[in-house]
């Protein structure tokens, strides 16, 4: 009977601890959210002033993040703003790394019950709007924002996506290297080449890389596409799923590619096994010439040297008509079915209305506002370069290509292949014909 | 008679109750996924979407066509008959150096086991670190020129995996085998001795076939073990360069979730399942009939 009671307990025990391991984490019912504010009926008074909505009973609301590396640590300055404009507002923040983890994570939140609010890509709102699981972002916040931010987060009319920062991609240039050696910015093929010949006869590396991290090959080879490809034809994307265009036969597509050669050839030996940070430094210190990159560099370069002098310029292409590189990058997205589109409403109203927390997280991101009247603060030694390309009307949105083809299971996974023909585990035409056979996971929908 | 059924009678249900907890547990965790997995294997679902399109056996045929899945079970068998063989058999040379009495043998114990306590994704980052920075750092400061960029090469990614895989797991066999050297009678090595055999002899004839159940244990666990990695390769080498260093699971894991397509993974976990229980099942069968009764 003793042996009996004790198994029975020992049973009863073990089956309630997985119960409650399974079940403890994740609680944000939002009757046991914390209430910071003294007074509430204040704090709700001053939402409802301030453009957000009526929040008078505490609330939290989960947020999924998709985080680059530049972005993790904004959401202290939003959880210290928001608790200043509305106190009954808690966020229970999960931050990943957006291109590992940000769709393993949306899926399986799809199954469960999505957050209140997610923070991707402004490609992520082409791959799950159409699912019917986002909610539309209301006028009064998308009319803080650049008219340019809305275009690729509107589907049928409705936008899905509140973008808050951009980011710029090109080539950047070591400034004081180019003109101790009077380099001027290539706008074709063969000016770069003259670059390239200039720095190895002067012994020096043209092209930091970092192909260790296969998201930055697939990065840049979008930088190619952009310029060879789509620049040219818009839809071709489009046209690869109807059968009209591959991989196999498009010469474009197989020049963006083997610019990739070009960088590779021209970078030092160890680019597979040198990490971002390493490469970064390896720019600032001189010891290279130019790094294919985009904003997300800057923190780096100015992290190591902030007096460091860089400019950016288009990646040439064939015609010598080369775009910058124009990313929109935190969007916000919300639930569709959340139960609290009040407190959303706040939330997003302090993204977009609190100017000094916008200028906050742009100064720490290092990227470029897409609010309207709100300018980063922090030096940008490219700005100059980017502000001519705008002027020029020489700045393409990246995004056309990706949602084209998206990242998740085809570029990502064209870019290993691209690493396996750069190490001479593939023939080129293997990595073409594998990029053409993936064609069934080019789109998110 | 009537009092022994009723004793035997309580007894299962006693068993039944200490298995009950294990088994729902297991049932929810694993079984119930499994199957899941299989149904989910004969669909194109996408894991987003209400539909689950049944496809029949297109996902499995598609699978013999996949160089992409080919070259993960490659590197995958690569890597697990090198760890197999060198783990078992430097686990078997530490712990009987270990056994034969040297001295401080609680230290080297101690030393070798610390790094299969640490979490895999910890391990692989470590020795990211080691072959990128701390090793070419130490051959400037040597004024040495060995390649330790392991990582870096798709020639030599293996070997790095195997040094790191090996380094964190080597101590973990190696006190299984010194558990089962330490329960070897020494009288059978007396009646060695005296019928005259030498060190290896006794090694061959008594310690050989007396290990064969540890054997067992170390080489069924390290076998299904490195058929399984994933996390090594999360924090190392992101199963680069290329698809050098892709496992079925990580070749899995980034078709069904970042591709989207969870029909066709689904069928690629179903077939690392299925090779997973041979392989076990074979190995179990062929060693227990090695197995010498103590």
């Amino acid at each position: 009977m003793k042996k009996k009671l004790i198994s029975l307990m020992l049973g009863t025990a073990m089956v309630a601890g997985a119960l409650t391991g399974c079940g403890g984490g994740g609680d944000s019912a939002p009757s046991e959210a914390p209430a910071p504010a003294e007074n509430e009926e204040a704090a709700a008074g001053a939402a409802e002033n301030a453009g957000g909505g009526d929040v008078s009973e505490p609330v939290t609301l989960t947020v999924l993040a998709g985080q680059s590396t530049t972005d993790a640590g904004i959401e202290d300055m939003i959880d210290e703003a928001l608790a200043e404009q509305y106190p009954n507002i808690t966020l229970e923040w999960e931050c990943v790394d957006w291109g590992n983890d940000f769709q393993p994570k949306m899926q399986q939140y799809m199954q469960s019950g999505l957050p209140d609010i997610m923070i991707g890509k402004a490609q992520d709102v082409a791959t799950y709007a159409p699912q019917g699981i986002l909610g539309e972002i209301d006028a009064t916040y998308l009319d803080r924002g650049l008219d340019a931010a809305r275009e690729n987060v509107t589907i049928d009319g409705k936008t899905y996506g509140l973008v808050y920062n951009a980011l710029y991609q090109g080539v950047y240039y070591n400034k004081t290297m180019f003109a101790e050696n009077g380099w001027e910015i290539p706008k074709t093929q063969e000016d770069l080449q003259a670059i390239i010949d200039d720095c190895k006869a002067k012994g020096i590396t043209p092209f930091a890389s970092h192909m260790v991290d296969t998201w930055s090959i697939g990065n840049v080879t979008m930088q190619f596409m952009m310029n060879d490809v789509f620049n040219n034809d818009p839809e071709w994307g489009d046209k690869f799923r109807a059968g009209e265009v591959s991989f196999s036969e498009d010469k474009a597509v197989q020049t963006a590619y083997q610019y990739n050669k070009l960088i590779f050839d021209n970078t030092y030996p160890e680019t597979f096994s040198t990490e971002q940070t390493d490469c970064d430094a390896k720019m600032v210190l001189g010891e290279a010439a130019m790094k294919v990159s985009g904003s997300w560099s800057i923190q780096n370069f100015l992290d190591i040297d902030e007096s460091f002098d860089f400019g950016i310029f288009p990646f040439p292409n064939q015609t010598g008509d080369s775009k910058l590189i124009f990313e929109p990058n935190i969007t916000v997205m919300t639930s569709a079915n959340s139960e609290h589109q009040d407190a959303i409403n706040c939330v997003l109203d302090v993204l977009t209305g609190n100017k000094d927390l916008a200028v906050e997280i742009y100064d720490y991101t290092k990227t470029a506002s897409m609010l309207k009247d709100v300018t980063p603060t922090f030096a940008n030694p490219s700005q100059e370069d980017i502000d001519k390309y705008a002027a020029d009307g020489m700045i393409v949105d990246v995004t056309l290509g990706n949602n084209q083809l998206v990242w998740g299971g085809f570029q990502e996974e064209n870019a290993k292949d691209i690493a396996a023909w750069l190490q001479g585990d593939a023939e080129f035409e293997d990595a073409l014909k594998a990029s053409d056979g993936r064609v069934g996971a080019s789109s998110a929908n | 008679m009537k009092r022994n059924n009723t004793m035997e009678k309580n007894m299962e249900k006693q068993y039944l109750l200490l298995v009950l907890p294990g088994l729902i547990i297991f049932t929810i965790g694993l079984i119930i996924p499994l199957l899941l997995a299989f149904r989910y294997s004969f669909t194109s679902w996408d894991g987003m979407s209400a539909e689950k399109p049944f496809v029949g056996f297109k996902n499995y045929l598609d699978l013999l066509q996949d160089p992409d899945f080919r070259s993960a079970w490659w590197f995958t068998l690569k890597f697990t008959i090198g760890n197999t063989i060198i783990q078992n058999v430097l686990a078997l040379l530490f712990a009987v150096a270990l056994d034969s009495g040297i001295k401080a043998q609680k230290v080297y114990r101690t030393a070798f086991f610390v790094p299969c306590l640490i979490s895999a994704l910890i391990v692989g980052f470590v020795w990211l670190k080691m072959f990128s920075n701390v090793l070419p750092a130490v051959n400037e400061l040597l004024g040495t020129s060995f390649n330790f960029l392991l990582f870096g090469d798709g020639k030599t990614v293996l070997s790095g995996l195997l040094i790191a895989n090996n380094w964190q797991w080597v101590g973990y066999w190696m006190l299984i085998y010194l558990a089962g050297l330490q329960s070897i009678p020494g009288d059978l090595y007396e009646a060695a001795k005296v019928d005259g055999a030498g060190a290896w002899t006794r090694f061959k004839n008594v310690t050989i076939p007396m290990l064969a159940p540890a054997i067992t244990i170390c080489v069924v666990g390290i076998t299904t073990g490195s058929l399984k990695v994933y996390d090594l390769l999360v924090s190392s080498t992101k199963g680069g360069p290329g698809r050098a260093s892709t496992s079925v699971i990580y070749q899995t894991y980034a078709t069904a979730i970042n591709g989207r397509q969870y029909g066709y993974g689904s069928a690629m976990s179903v077939s690392l399942v299925i090779v997973l229980l041979l392989v076990a099942l074979i190995q179990v069968k062929g060693l227990k009939s090695k197995e010498v009764q103590q």
